[in-house]
């Protein structure tokens, strides 16, 4: 056997052949790689940093990261939103220290900098120490990023200012964000506070597996659907009319039965409440899109959210070093919901999907196995199977994306490295490749005939 | 308030730990009443002057906000043969503390506050630690006394682990 040091070159075509169907596992394990994620996907891609509703009135504020940058997200006074790192111009100092709140200020607890709600320098400790010419305050505010975007709730932003537009970046994915998002008038929210946890595994474990797992779904997850709905097993799947959708790295892999996903929450009364909406969203969505939401499904959005439309739960992969990953956890519900379906959906998820979840318990335990085995230097140079219905490609008429047939597949998975190999390689925006057909660019994405190939 | 109430409670403090480090689930479920709340909320990092009430909101994020069927379902998971990732079986240890009983103003029901230590080692040499502060009804029965109300704070922002298969 032909044995290769590990050198990072920066280009990683011999880590991966897609077309094959395989990723050498480095890609899970490697600092300088993972060093080079930072740099080229989470300082340029579009990040979620909030829900509207986490932030809904001026000084509003919450704390995350962009990658490990961390960052402020602080509703202003004329209603947008500003995202600036967490870190004093003046030392570094980190200044906020709450998850979440509602201020006037931010000060450093080191010099006492004080900033504005909207990250700008407002003045300091003992101003008469610096003399006329020593600093230009308007110089000297918290650094913004670049751009902020918001897609029906959803704040996301990016410190690339040549970044496309938020529109450009989900592309034809607004489609399928729709039936979770817009299933119902006034939107959605997330439920009050978020639950984290500590899981050591390679961040893209945990988005491949939303993005397009469903493969694991009936294994792993045998105990958890059975503790849930009385000893019954996982739903069927039915081959034939289940898809994965794949659009710029994010992924949707889905059924079309309508009720897979409500049945495994364990909730009768959410199942019933869906059941009665499904005709007002196939108004709203199109037959299609009623019928693809509450079936077996889960989702990713490039580079690091992901979620499951029926569940309910929402969750983000906050990346700490190749081999750990913090998991937020949240629910996602809609705005108009009656209370008690909103109590219903948050009990449900935090007894599948919680770290205490029935279904979570067991997720958690795979991910950092598939990366800790890494540690061996022979282990970490062998392959990973990703072939999974790689003959399965489809053009579907009513369904935009790249479209495999089948939602046991690893066609997302596979759809997101490429992404993620584009990314990799690419100097800036204009050296990533479009690789589907856009069906909606510009164009509205409600209503029974958005996404027709037709239309 | 009698020595003997008090020993009775801090006994059965105990037991119910013993029984969560031996996986005897059906036992512990037996020791807990029909109306049980088993509350443990998420509660995030704010500074003093926040007023939000992250502890008693029963509307926010919780790690457990279960009542007797909740649990039972989590627990049905275990009896599935197929929970993969408590096979082989986690360790446990359970270490209580610091109780102290009180009288309340329904005459078969004391509040008790305890403190607790839960140990959980698993395979090669996955560990983790979680301390906190537990707030009970303990309701007086037929068969002793029982379960009625918990409600547990961790002390941990971020959970320091990658699930919660473990009682508290």
């Amino acid at each position: 056997m032909k044995i290769e040091k590990f050198k990072d070159n920066g280009r990683y075509d011999s880590y991966m052949n897609l077309d094959e169907g395989w990723l050498d596992r480095r890609v899970f394990w490697e600092q300088s790689i993972y060093d080079r994620e930072m740099e080229q996907i989470f300082a340029r891609c579009w990040l979620f940093v909030a829900h509207d509703s986490q932030i809904p009135n001026p000084g509003d504020f919450l704390t995350t990261y962009m990658g490990e940058d961390g960052v402020i997200v602080c509703r202003q006074k004329d209603n947008s939103v500003k995202v600036f790192l967490n870190s004093c111009p003046h030392r570094g100092n980190k200044v906020s220290f709450a998850d979440a709140g509602n201020t006037r200020r931010f000060v450093c607890n080191y010099h006492g900098w004080g900033f504005g709600t909207d990250g700008a320098l407002m003045g300091m400790h003992e101003e008469y120490c610096y003399d006329e010419g020593d600093i230009d305050k308007s110089k000297w505010g918290l650094k913004q990023v670049a751009k902020v975007g918001n897609y029906k709730g959803l704040i996301f932003a990016t410190f690339d200012e040549n970044a496309p537009s938020l529109e450009d970046y989900l592309g034809d994915f607004r489609w399928y964000l729709d039936m979770i998002l817009d299933n119902e008038e006034g939107g959605t929210e997330l439920i009050g506070g978020c639950i984290k946890s500590v899981i050591g595994a390679n961040w893209k474990f945990g988005v491949e597996n939303f993005i397009g797992d469903a493969y694991h779904a009936g294994w792993t997850h045998d105990s958890g659907a059975r503790a849930m709905n009385n000893g019954q097993p996982f739903p069927a799947i039915d081959m034939k009319n289940s898809y994965h959708a794949s659009v710029n790295g994010h992924g949707w892999e889905f059924g079309t039965e309508g009720v897979g996903d409500l049945f495994l929450l364990g909730r009768p009364k959410v199942m019933e409440y869906y059941n009665k909406l499904r005709p007002n969203m196939a108004e709203r969505l199109g037959e299609m899109r009623s019928k693809i939401f509450g079936s077996v499904a889960s989702a990713s959005i490039f580079p690091n959210v992901s979620f499951l439309p029926g569940i309910s739960t929402f969750r983000q992969w906050m990346p700490k070093g190749p081999a750990q990953f913090e998991l937020k956890t949240w629910v996602i519900v809609n705005k108009n919901m009656p209370d008690d379906i909103k109590d219903e959906i948050t009990k449900g998820v935090m007894q599948t999907f919680g770290p205490g979840g029935a279904f979570e318990m067991d997720d958690g335990e795979n991910w950092e196995n598939c990366t800790q085995t890494n540690r061996g230097v022979v282990t970490r140079r062998e392959k990973l199977h990703y072939r999974s219905g790689i003959s399965r490609r489809i053009e579907h008429p009513e369904l935009p994306g790249i479209i495999y047939q089948g939602q046991y597949n690893d066609a997302n998975q596979r759809n997101m490295y490429q992404r993620w190999l584009d990314l990799m390689h690419a100097d800036s925006w204009g050296d990533v490749p479009e690789r589907y057909d856009p069906r909606l660019s510009g164009k509205e994405t409600m209503g029974p005939k958005a996404g027709l190939k037709t239309a | 308030m009698n020595l003997e109430l008090i020993k009775t409670v801090e006994q059965a403090l105990y037991r119910e730990a013993r029984l969560l480090d031996q996986e005897r689930y059906h036992e512990w479920v037996a020791m807990l009443t029909d109306d049980i709340h088993y509350h443990m909320p998420g509660i995030e990092t704010r500074y003093r002057r926040d007023k939000t009430d992250q502890v008693h909101d029963l509307t926010r994020m919780a790690y457990y906000n279960d009542n007797l069927e909740d649990l039972k379902k989590r627990l049905r998971r275990l009896e599935t043969g197929t929970a993969w990732s408590e096979d082989p079986a986690t360790r446990y240890t359970h270490i209580i503390t610091n109780i102290e009983v009180i009288p309340t103003e329904k005459e078969d029901e004391v509040l008790v506050y305890s403190n607790f230590l839960a140990y959980r080692n698993r395979n090669e040499k996955d560990q983790d630690t979680l301390i906190g502060n537990r707030e009970d009804i303990w309701r007086k029965t037929t068969d002793g006394y029982k379960l009625a109300k918990r409600m547990i704070i961790l002390k941990q922002n971020v959970l320091l682990s990658k699930n919660l298969n473990v009682y508290l």
